[in-house]
């Protein structure tokens, strides 16, 4: 499998510290920006494309990686919590603003030398 | 198969006091280009410097923008910039001038065709489009 793309995100719950919420965000932040055309413009399928998720927070045992999951469209997604993001304290409030890290990577199965670039020879 | 779109970036970029729309739009193309990696060059044996860059972006005042410094920015590939009128300016309070916010969209393509023909291993067999009777 090769990597076709890395892409980052944050992701932030403001006011509940709810480390799922902020996580589900830093996916969608990290998905939302950029399109693979490649898989409608080279006739490739979604379904043969994995996705690996990397979610960091400072206390990954708070994330529910299932519905982390559930905001990737598709590409059977695997989601792995580490330690990580940033907290923020604000004393006044008595409970800290989470920011979560996301890491999405898709993978794809590419035959070697299936593909060339137009016009230029073979060796 | 021609130049095949790969991928689309998007990005925003800003600037807030100093009125420049080249900034804002170098900013949005970082802002586009930064919040990935993409490696299709690898993924498909292809050079690097064979990716096709068309940004595309959006600001109120097109003609202020100066697509050299916005060609930059890249550090490879063969690179096209179009500014079109688009983006936003936000008046400020005080009168003094327009905060202002730039839309970039970027393509990455290939100039690429198929050598080898696709593999045909999701489909059952006699179950193939097209396939012979």
């Amino acid at each position: 499998m090769k990597r076709l793309i890395l892409e980052m995100g944050t992701g932030v719950d403001l006011y509940g510290g709810d480390y799922t919420k902020a996580a589900c965000r830093a996916v969608r932040d990290a998905i939302g920006h950029s399109s693979l055309s490649l898989f409608r413009s080279c006739g490739l399928s979604h379904q043969d494309m994995q996705v690996k998720v990397t979610i960091a927070v400072q206390e990954p045992e708070k994330v529910d990686a299932d519905i982390v999951a559930e905001q990737l469209p598709r590409g059977n997604p695997s989601v792995a919590v580490v330690r990580g993001g940033l907290n923020v304290d604000d004393p006044a409030a008595g409970e800290a603003t989470v920011i979560a890290a996301a890491a999405v990577e898709a993978f794809l199965q590419v035959d070697e030398g299936a593909w060339k670039i137009s016009g230029k020879s073979d060796d | 198969m021609a130049k095949t779109r790969m991928a689309l970036e998007l990005g925003m970029g800003t600037s807030l006091r100093a009125g420049d729309y080249t900034r804002a739009a170098v900013r949005a193309v970082e802002d586009a280009l930064w919040r990935n990696s993409i490696s299709f060059a690898e993924a498909f044996g292809f050079d690097k410097s064979d990716m096709l860059i068309d940004i595309h972006l959006g600001l109120q005042k097109p003609d202020l923008v100066d697509t050299d410094m916005v060609k930059a920015v890249l550090p490879y590939g063969n690179c096209s910039v179009t500014v079109g009128e688009g983006g936003l300016d936000i008046a400020k309070l005080d009168g003094s001038g327009v905060t202002i916010l730039a839309n970039a969209a970027i393509t990455v393509s290939f100039d690429m065709e198929r050598v080898a023909p696709p593999r045909t291993t999701d489909m059952p067999a006699g179950k193939q489009v097209g396939a012979a009777e």
